[in-house]
């Protein structure tokens, strides 16, 4: 399967390359050259132009975006409520962009658009790579965090845990993200329960296996 | 604009353009060095030019992939030889070509008061002009001056000081203190703003000015008033008291906060990208579908994106 990933880093582009493999269950082949983004909100500011550009210069089958939520609103059970938008949620945010941005467009490349697979890292891709390693580490305890002045880690020291150092080069970024991601990949499980945010994302990867009900 | 990652053919085309100078500096029509090992097929540059020769097109012919070393001037429109007329105002023209790759360390030096003519590649003897454009072409020195303590508000003079009895160098007076900061005390993006600048108002312009990573060191906020300074050289009539000739720059670039300033002109922005071992040039304005791409974002962040091309494969 064919498909483009955007995220904010390399590191994480690797390492989220890797997740999806195993969620699909098959190999995969990246659109090239890599898609990056300078964060949020620029995120969402390109999004449009990529989806476009992917569904009519590509002949990949989907787009995986994952980004940080930082210090936004955790995307919660309530939000997937028919027709709901919560405006800081940037799950919310980004399936909005892509429900705008697809619904014009006509078929292309033999599909009828471009699948999506949505993903937020709360508050980072650090608490994704320390899941299963650190039982602190939890969406829930975040956003049980952020009621509490003192909250149980930030993302500065979700970095030092994971990478043993605030300011990690590229090389041990990505190694260390892909040695993590390595110990959990026999069982995703783990990680969909402890991170709703990868969890959304796992459906939505699960769903384009079933191209005749969400692609016709 | 030229932007693409590294290794994409940028400075190529740039060594290419200095190839056509030093080929018009020979006598036109002369024989090839060695017919039988002329390279056949694509081994040719073909380069259109702008008025008034828009009517001829220069045509380099290659020995190997890297050497072209025969010129031919062909009309492209109306009958007739290449008049001896012709082809002197058009080599003029074409040996006024100049690539700059700016070395602050040399923009700092004390430069021979005599080297005044040219800009030199390094902008090494930039002193030695600016001196030579007070003497000799004061509209321009004031021009200079002007723009100099405009956008670096903190400096209120560009001062050539004397070395001796035969050098010059280059220094800016402090507005507040009234103190001469010579050369060599500057930053290296001031250095690197006064070089631009000068090129700007060269009274008497190169045909085409090349520019190798035009935002080195230069703070983002200070690229707009770059870019407006060199527009100045393709459009003299506008912002520019002197009289000149209109120009051509082709400038390199990785800043996408200076791609952001070509918004408005997708025309002027060329992708270099390199498919095998070969550098492929588009204008952003041939993409049939820019208008919806631009219309999501900054035109820095679409690039960055990869959406339009001229990234790097691998990161």
């Amino acid at each position: 399967m064919k498909l483009a990933i955007l995220s904010e880093s390399p590191a994480d582009e690797a390492a989220i390359e890797r997740l999806v493999t195993g969620v699909l269950g098959e190999r995969i082949q990246r659109v090239r050259p890599p898609l990056r983004a300078r964060g949020w909100p620029n995120v969402a500011q390109v999004l449009p132009a990529i989806i476009r550009h992917l569904h009519f210069n590509t002949d990949a089958t989907g787009l995986v975006v994952v980004v940080d939520s930082d210090d936004s609103v955790v995307h919660a059970a309530d939000h997937e409520r028919p027709s709901y938008f919560h405006p800081r949620c940037r799950m919310c945010q980004l399936r909005a962009v892509f429900r705008q941005t697809t619904k014009k467009l006509p078929p292309a490349h033999g599909r009828k658009r471009l699948l999506s697979g949505i993903g937020i890292a709360v508050p980072a891709m650090e608490g994704w790579y320390l899941c299963g390693r650190d039982p602190d580490v939890t969406e829930a305890a975040w956003i049980d965090g952020q009621s509490d002045p003192t909250r149980p880690y930030t993302r500065r020291e979700l970095k030092k845990r994971v990478y043993g150092t605030e300011r990690p080069s590229l090389q041990h970024e990505t190694a260390c993200a892909m040695r993590e991601v390595d110990r959990q990949m026999r069982d995703l499980r783990r990680l969909e329960y402890d991170f709703p945010g990868f969890g959304f994302l796992a459906m939505d990867l699960r769903s384009w296996k079933a191209p005749a009900v969400n692609n016709s | 604009m030229v932007i693409g990652p590294n290794g994409s053919g940028k400075t190529s085309l740039i060594q290419a353009l200095l190839r056509l100078r030093a080929l018009a500096g020979l006598p036109l029509g002369t024989a090839p060095s060695n017919p039988s090992g002329r390279m056949g097929g694509s081994a040719e540059i073909a380069w259109a030019l702008a008025p008034p020769f828009d009517h001829l097109k220069a045509v380099m012919s290659c020995v190997s992939e890297t050497q072209c070393d025969f010129l031919q001037i062909i009309r492209t429109a109306g009958q007739g030889t290449l008049s001896a007329e012709e082809w002197n105002g058009l080599r003029m023209r074409l040996r006024s070509i100049r690539a700059f790759s700016f070395d602050h360390h040399a923009i700092a030096q004390t430069a021979d008061r005599e080297s005044h003519e040219r800009l030199s590649s390094d902008g090494g003897n930039l002193a030695a002009v600016v001196a030579g454009w007070r003497e000799q072409s004061p509209p321009a020195f004031a021009e200079l001056n002007h723009a100099v303590c405009r956008i670096l508000p903190e400096y209120d003079s560009v001062e050539i000081l004397p070395v001796g009895a035969a050098q010059v160098q280059l220094g800016l007076r402090l507005a507040e203190e009234q103190v001469v900061l010579a050369a060599e005390h500057l930053s290296q993006g001031t250095l690197y703003v006064l070089a631009l600048l000068a090129l700007a108002h060269d009274p008497n312009p190169p045909a085409v000015v090349c520019v190798e990573e035009i935002d080195r060191g230069i703070h983002p906020r200070l690229l707009r008033e770059v870019r407006d300074a060199l527009y100045q050289l393709v459009y003299p009539d506008t912002g520019s008291a002197a009289k000149r000739t209109a120009g051509q720059i082709i400038a390199t670039t990785h800043s996408p906060y200076l791609l952001d300033l070509f918004r408005d002109h997708p025309e002027e922005v060329v992708i270099a990208e390199k498919k095998g071992s070969v550098a492929a040039f588009s204008r952003l304005s041939d993409r049939t579908d820019l208008a919806e791409i631009m219309a999501d974002g900054a035109l820095g962040d679409l690039w960055y994106s990869g959406v339009l091309g001229g990234v790097p494969e691998a990161s």
